[in-house]
């Protein structure tokens, strides 16, 4: 009881010191905490599917995307209030997301990873020739989510979605259906014969997932101003997987490490265009391979060494 | 989370950004940021902006500078995306504290562009971005010193049809802001000149066009108006000649830097003879001695002749911003507007002077003159206007 009063202390205040980050920095920091803020969105909900139901879904960029030229397209085209054009984007999202879940996540595996990267080209190949209501490869211009822009208003819109979004992750880990996202992932025969609903959890971590997705890339148009086929990319895709793979896939702080970590990372390496994508791949693939549990697991095992042995 | 993994994260965020302040201090040099493809589909027009920035900047620190200061150029990959070309604008003038903007040759990025300049309040002068609604937008802090949609088929495009006698012409167009905006100005301009055409609409990436062309060449047409930039108009070029519309009808590329990249010739092949291409630059036809004297410097340090006439537009865009930079007398954008609006500068191109008659494109815009140019057996000859021609139009 003690211990958890103690760490809700050093939760509040590690968020009222990252809050106030922002202030005295330039709007160039305040940019990339902004999109960091993104990416934590994005790498966190995507790991609630791949690190705690172990569903690999490729099509996370793509319900970011349907998020985005939801609310973008009711903001432009019915002058729908942007506020209300994320709510309506989260929940195309998560239509979507049950859609597609329903559809293929009775098949799982490399079956859903296919699927959900068919999905994703769709998806993208709509957005692309759909130019007289997306505008394609143009780009959408959508109005932004307050009146007055203020890079510093958009930090706090961004950290509340990613401490929305953490806490539903949380709450979901935490219950009684995360034990069955575990099960499903560890053994989903064994998991079925203890009487565990497989599609079920699986469907309901894929529609949480994409409506979480919705959210962030509805939030991120508005951000942007410009929504362009770029957010539901492969590129963003794989960016993404790279980002949770080396922060540490199924661990909670992971995803944020590697949000954060990445974003940082790739201002310095911008230079090399399209590269950098390449490369946090190829680091992605040595982490999954040398050190599945990601940086979170290399300082955990450091911690353990370190401490002396009972 | 336990506490370690929040704190972990704040610590890497301050140590990030931390790391991230560096290469925005002690700035000695005036820095003027250049958006641009270095990267994706029209990557040469990077290349061609790299070499004109390199003799621009060269040519304005040997008269001294400006404000007695080196001049630098901070070059920002676009990819000729509008959400790179949007953030990375952004990182310019944020990250790198540039005094103003120039650059730009897709109409997409520019207008996700100025969107920025506006709002940021920074000086933008568009290059080779032709959109009308660039600066028919009339942003204070926008300004356009290169050719302009309607600027182009007004004064260009729909005059040399006419003045060629051809009697029928099909419009294609790449689904980009450009492509549909300068579509739309021909097929106005056409209908007025009484030439019956006929259009369609093209995917900006293609490299199939059998289909298109197909249906293009069951109309008939003498002349093929495509607005298709990058590759796409190579690819669209040697199928036009595989499936026989071409030398019938002549292709004129209504961007032109395509028809004089390097690997046209190696991608075209001899498909590419007797194709018709809009330019600001010719050999032969140098306007002012400012144009002469680019030639031979580009000559020099490149050993070879300037081909892409873009490599000239940034040339002219960094030496108006340097002039206005020492009028103004001082970094703030409206004082840079403000000597950008009293720009009388003779350039590669001609004398440089923004419109200021509001509720149009022609606000803050300069218009250089184009020449339309075929290509005679690997050869340039002028075709337009009659008193730059070097020679006939061949069929």
């Amino acid at each position: 009881m003690v211990k958890a009063i103690d760490n809700r202390w050093w939760l509040a205040a590690a968020v009222a010191g990252f809050a106030a980050l922002p202030w005295g920095l330039g709007i160039y920091h305040q940019h990339v905490l902004i999109v960091s803020l993104f990416y934590v969105m994005m790498t966190a909900s995507w790991n609630l599917l791949a690190g705690y139901t172990g569903q690999v879904s490729f099509g996370h960029a793509a319900f970011a995307g349907i998020g985005a030229y939801a609310s973008g397209i009711l903001a432009t085209k019915v002058g729908l209030n942007p506020w209300l054009g994320v709510g309506a984007g989260t929940l195309a999202a998560a239509v979507f997301g049950f859609l597609l879940g329903v559809l293929c996540l009775k098949m799982g595996g490399i079956y859903l990873s296919l699927t959900t990267l068919g999905f994703s080209e769709i998806l993208h190949i709509i957005i692309n020739n759909e130019y007289e209501i997306t505008r394609g490869t143009m780009g959408l211009q959508v109005p932004g989510l307050i009146a007055e822009y203020s890079k510093l208003a958009y930090f706090y819109i961004f950290l509340a979605g990613a401490i929305i979004t953490l806490a539903v992750v949380h709450r979901l880990i935490h219950a009684n259906i995360g034990l069955n996202f575990r099960a499903v992932q560890n053994d989903e025969r064994a998991a079925a014969a203890l009487g565990v609903d497989v599609v079920r959890v699986r469907v309901l971590a894929f529609t949480v997932s994409s409506a979480l997705a919705g959210m962030a890339g509805a939030l991120y148009g508005h951000y942007l101003l410009l929504i362009t086929p770029q957010i539901p990319s492969l590129d963003q895709q794989f960016l993404v997987l790279s980002m949770t793979v080396i922060g540490g896939l199924g661990s909670f702080a992971g995803p944020v490490i590697g949000a954060f970590g990445l974003e940082i990372l790739s201002e310095y390496i911008r230079a090399y265009g399209e590269y950098h994508v390449l490369a946090f791949g190829l680091v992605a693939l040595i982490v999954a391979r040398f050190a599945p549990r990601g940086l979170v697991g290399v300082w955990k095992q450091f911690m353990d060494r370190r401490r002396p042995a009972a | 989370m336990n506490k370690k993994g929040f704190v972990g994260v704040i610590v890497l965020a301050l140590v990030g950004l931390m790391l991230a302040v560096g290469p925005a201090l002690g700035a000695d040099p005036v820095k003027i940021g250049v958006v641009g493809p270095r990267t994706g589909d029209a990557a040469a027009t990077g290349k061609a902006f790299e070499e004109g920035i390199q003799l621009a900047t060269a040519w304005v620190n040997a008269k001294g500078g400006v404000l007695g200061r080196p001049l630098e150029v901070v070059f920002e990959d676009t990819a000729g995306a509008p959400d790179k070309a949007a953030s990375g604008f952004e990182r310019l003038v944020t990250r790198d504290k540039v005094a103003m903007v120039l650059g730009e040759s897709h109409s997409s990025s520019a207008l996700a562009e100025i969107e920025v300049a506006n709002r940021l309040k920074i000086p933008f002068v568009v290059v080779e971005a032709w959109a009308d609604p660039i600066t028919a937008k009339n942003y204070r802090y926008v300004f356009r010193a290169g050719p302009s949609n309607s600027g182009v088929v007004n004064e260009t495009i729909a005059k040399w049809v006419q003045a060629s006698g051809f009697k029928k012409a099909y419009i294609v167009a790449e689904n980009s802001d450009w492509g549909l905006g300068i579509a739309q100005l021909t097929e106005a301009a056409l209908k007025k000149a009484a030439i019956p055409y006929e259009q369609l609409v093209t995917e900006r990436k293609s490299q199939d066009h059998y289909t298109e062309l197909t249906k293009i060449k069951q109309f008939g047409p003498d002349v093929v108006l495509a607005y298709v930039y990058g590759t796409g108009l190579h690819y669209f070029v040697a199928q036009a000649g595989e499936v026989g519309l071409t030398p019938k009808a002549v292709i004129l590329d209504g961007a032109g830097p395509p028809s004089l990249w390097p690997d046209y010739w190696t991608n075209v092949g001899d498909y590419g003879n007797l194709e018709c291409f809009v330019s600001s630059m010719h050999e032969k036809v140098e306007l002012t001695p400012l144009a002469k004297e680019f030639r031979e410097n580009y000559v020099k340090a490149f050993g070879k002749a300037p081909t892409d006439y873009k490599s000239r537009s940034i040339y002219d865009a960094v030496l108006i911003a340097a002039d206005a930079i020492n009028r103004a007398g001082s970094l703030g954008a409206e004082n840079l507007v403000t000597a950008l609006e009293k720009t009388d500068l003779l350039t590669t191109r001609g004398k440089a002077k923004f419109g200021m008659e509001k509720g149009g494109p022609e606000y803050h815009q300069w218009m250089p003159p184009m020449l339309v140019i075929q290509w005679q057996d690997k050869a340039q000859t002028v075709l337009y206007p009659p008193e730059a021609a070097t020679g006939q139009l061949k069929r």
